[in-house]
């Protein structure tokens, strides 16, 4: 069984490089605020608004031989849905990996909206199922339900959207969703169930996913945290009957040499700001247990990009440069290549990688990198013949 | 402003006759049953789905001339939104006018999705919020036991909720059915274009409502001198707070009103409805509601329903949402040969300058 591979859709902007800070395709860029302006190069009014750009990323992405792309959505980003809709006719295999929390929307239009998209793509919506966070930041959402009660509802979400979705007539009564005689209507009921991908990391996460979730997704942790993560949530589930397959997504900076690749996270580092990295130092926000676990991996002391080297190619810095999660692989393609069949080994099934900026990078990852990944084959590539 | 012309894309099915089943453009034929019998080849397989006719009507509208596409929300049909983003790309000027009741989820949510259609479509996303079925029992089957005289309310939360978040930072707000706290977008997303917000309804709750927040109130077809008494309802209530007046209307017309009524008996024959005794009103009430959701449809030549059109504008209304079946070559129909008539009675200055 092969393993599949996603992009990345960068929702919130997109700097030139790992070493640069500010983005300068999209209107993200400092001093753009409370402003229309919206053109893609810097924000002059060029007649292209930021959509056009993320269509040449999902066009790339395709074509260099990814399944398609998670799609990010955070309070100051792009919205998914949207996204997709509007990518659907312009893209031919792209796979629209939609990252939303459950109680955003009620889970009858949500199965509407995920049929209609399958009907609009053949088939190519799939989820990124959302329930950490917290905090302020949840009522910034407009969502005042506690963390564990959290994961409840996108269990209930969950049973209400599968229950409905072949036509029904479903009926449930949950504490958070109730549905009376529901289900989709025919066509959209013949559609195929979106694959679903789920995360968090939490005992009640986890529960959770092992109802409904085919992938289960985590950010790269040390490779034995991994290896023992999986290992517990394929447990969990096998004991519920279900089979649970896990995915990682990674950001990685690959070069044609080790030593290449060091050089431009080295460029990053030197140019992050002091109060950015005064400011990562006391970071401690929101009840997300993975983004606690995440903290834990922070050095002693900060000197230079080498204190977050936390094994061979894991650097562990790389929230500094772009915001979201910390670990990613630095490396020659073959380094990059040779990680990521180590956390196949360690039990990963899929991947969703990403790398700065996301269009060249796409080529580049899927020309030089995948076609190294030997994955469950064992065997070594028949591209090493030539 | 010059009138606006919107035209319905077929959210739920879409053929030549008044019997839908017979045939749906688009949809994958059963490979049981192929629609070309043995006699020819059918190239298409699955190359095609109803994404692609909805994406010709909207084309078509488009290119006939309409200012806008209104997307119905029909619960047995495809989900408005997910509609208006696909066919936003290939339209420059249409306006996406997308339907849906308040019970969808998170007011925040849907004013953030709303922040992209607008940052990607140069502001021409727009809401008709409805108060979903009249029925409580499919209000169920859609998930929403919210009682029918709280239904107002939600909505007047629903759009506080996404005005405030689209216009105001931090915004904060505790209501019966919505909370946020220091709410709102910054940077590229806080653009601050609300879609403009469509309303209807005739109770004294519901003109109320359209008074606190409607850019555009919607009204059903009817006689003109229903909408005129209409009109004058909402005046009196608002105060002076203008809205401009949609109304909602199928057409059937054609070169003579003799065919008009030909077609439109055969389509009622086709849906096994009654024919009128008498056939000499312009205004056939309920003839194609179950095709469009439109209350009523304006039957005769193409002179006669743009007058009929125009005298609607005459009474206040400055927009229109029309539909006929089949979607696609009415489009082109009513968009060549009726809408150049309404907007020459009702912009006399533009004829003269033609």
């Amino acid at each position: 069984m092969s393993i599949d591979v996603f992009w990345r859709i960068p929702t919130h902007g997109e700097p030139g490089s790992h070493r640069a800070r500010d983005p300068f395709r999209g209107d993200w860029f400092p001093g753009n605020d409370n402003k229309t302006l919206s053109g893609l190069g810097g924000g002059g009014d060029d007649g292209f608004t930021y959509i056009d750009y993320l269509a040449e990323i999902a066009r790339a992405a395709e074509i260099s031989g990814f399944q398609g792309g998670l799609i990010p959505s955070f309070p100051n980003t792009d919205e998914p849905w949207v996204i997709s809709a509007f990518l659907a006719r312009e893209t031919k295999n792209f796979r629209f990996m939609i990252p939303f929390q459950p109680g955003f929307l009620n889970p009858v239009v949500a199965a509407r909206m995920t049929a209609s998209l399958q009907r609009a793509t053949g088939g190519r919506a799939l989820y990124n199922i959302i329930t950490g966070g917290g905090g302020p930041s949840q009522l910034w959402w407009g969502d005042p339900v506690k963390h564990d009660d959290r994961y409840g509802r996108t269990t209930e979400f969950l049973d209400v959207l599968k229950g409905i979705w072949a036509g029904g007539p479903f009926s449930y009564n949950g504490q958070f969703y109730q549905v009376e005689d529901a289900g989709l209507p025919d066509p959209l009921s013949k559609e195929e169930y979106p694959e679903i991908y789920f995360s968090g990391s939490s005992d009640a996460a986890l529960a959770s996913a092992s109802k409904h979730a085919d992938y289960y997704l985590s950010w790269l942790e040390p490779f034995d945290l991994i290896k023992d993560k999986f290992a517990r949530v394929k447990e969990r589930t096998d004991h519920l009957g279900r089979k649970i397959k896990c995915s990682i997504r990674v950001d990685i900076v690959a070069r044609p040499t080790e030593e290449e690749a060091w050089r431009e996270v080295s460029r990053g580092f030197e140019n992050i700001p002091k109060e950015i990295l005064d400011r990562y130092k006391a970071q401690n926000a929101g009840d997300s247990v993975g983004a606690s676990r995440q903290r834990g991996l922070r050095p002693q002391t900060i000197n230079s990009y080498k204190d977050f080297i936390l094994s061979p190619n894991i650097w562990t810095g790389f929230s500094l440069l772009r915001g979201g999660q910390t670990l990613g692989i630095v490396g020659s393609y073959e380094n990059v290549a040779a990680r990521l069949d180590e956390l196949v080994q360690l039990g990963t099934d899929a991947f969703i990688l990403a790398s700065t900026p996301h269009l060249e990078e796409a080529y580049r990852v899927g020309e030089e990198v995948l076609p190294l990944v030997r994955g469950k084959s064992g065997a070594s590539n028949l591209r090493a013949v030539a | 402003m010059a009138n606006q012309f919107y035209w319905q894309l077929p959210t739920s099915g879409d053929a030549r006759y008044g019997n839908a089943t017979r045939q749906r453009r688009g949809e994958a034929s059963d490979p049981n049953y192929p629609v070309f019998g043995n006699g020819v080849t059918d190239p298409r397989r699955n190359a095609f789905s109803y994404f692609d006719y909805i994406h010709q009507v909207t084309k078509a509208a488009d290119l006939s001339g309409f200012n806008g596409i209104f997307i119905p929300d029909n619960p047995d049909g495809e989900e408005p939104w997910i509609v208006a983003g696909y066919v936003a790309r290939s339209t420059q000027r249409l306006k996406l006018l997308t339907q849906f009741d308040a019970s969808r989820g998170s007011a925040v949510y849907a004013a953030k999705n709303a922040v992209s259609f607008q940052r990607y479509t140069g502001g021409r996303f727009a809401w008709h919020i409805t108060e979903g079925s009249q029925d409580e029992r499919i209000r169920k089957q859609l998930g929403d036991f919210v009682p029918k005289q709280d239904i107002l309310a939600r909505i007047d939360e629903f759009i506080t909720v996404a005005k405030g978040v689209l216009t105001t930072f931090p915004f904060n707000f505790v209501g019966r059915f919505f909370e946020v706290q220091d709410g709102g977008f910054q940077g590229p997303l806080s653009d601050r274009q609300v879609p403009s917000i469509y309303l209807g309804g005739n109770s004294t709750a519901q003109l109320e409502l359209s008074a606190k927040h409607a850019d555009v109130h919607v009204l059903d077809a009817v006689e003109h001198d229903a909408i005129a008494q209409q009109i004058a309802a909402y005046r009196q209530i608002a105060q002076g707070r203008a809205v401009d007046f949609a109304l909602r209307i199928d057409v059937l017309a054609r070169e003579t009103r003799e065919e008009a009524l030909e077609d439109a008996k055969r389509f009622l024959n086709q849906t096994e409805a009654a024919i009128p005794a008498d056939d000499s009103p312009l205004l056939w009430p309920g003839f194609s509601e179950q095709h469009t959701g439109a209350k009523a449809s304006l039957i005769g030549s193409y002179d006669e329903v743009a007058a009929a059109l125009a005298a609607y504008a005459h009474l206040g209304v400055t927009q229109f949402v029309l539909a006929a079946v089949p979607h696609f070559e009415e489009a082109y129909r009513v968009g060549t040969h009726v809408l150049p008539l309404v907007r020459q009675l009702t912009n006399p200055a533009q004829k003269q300058a033609a």
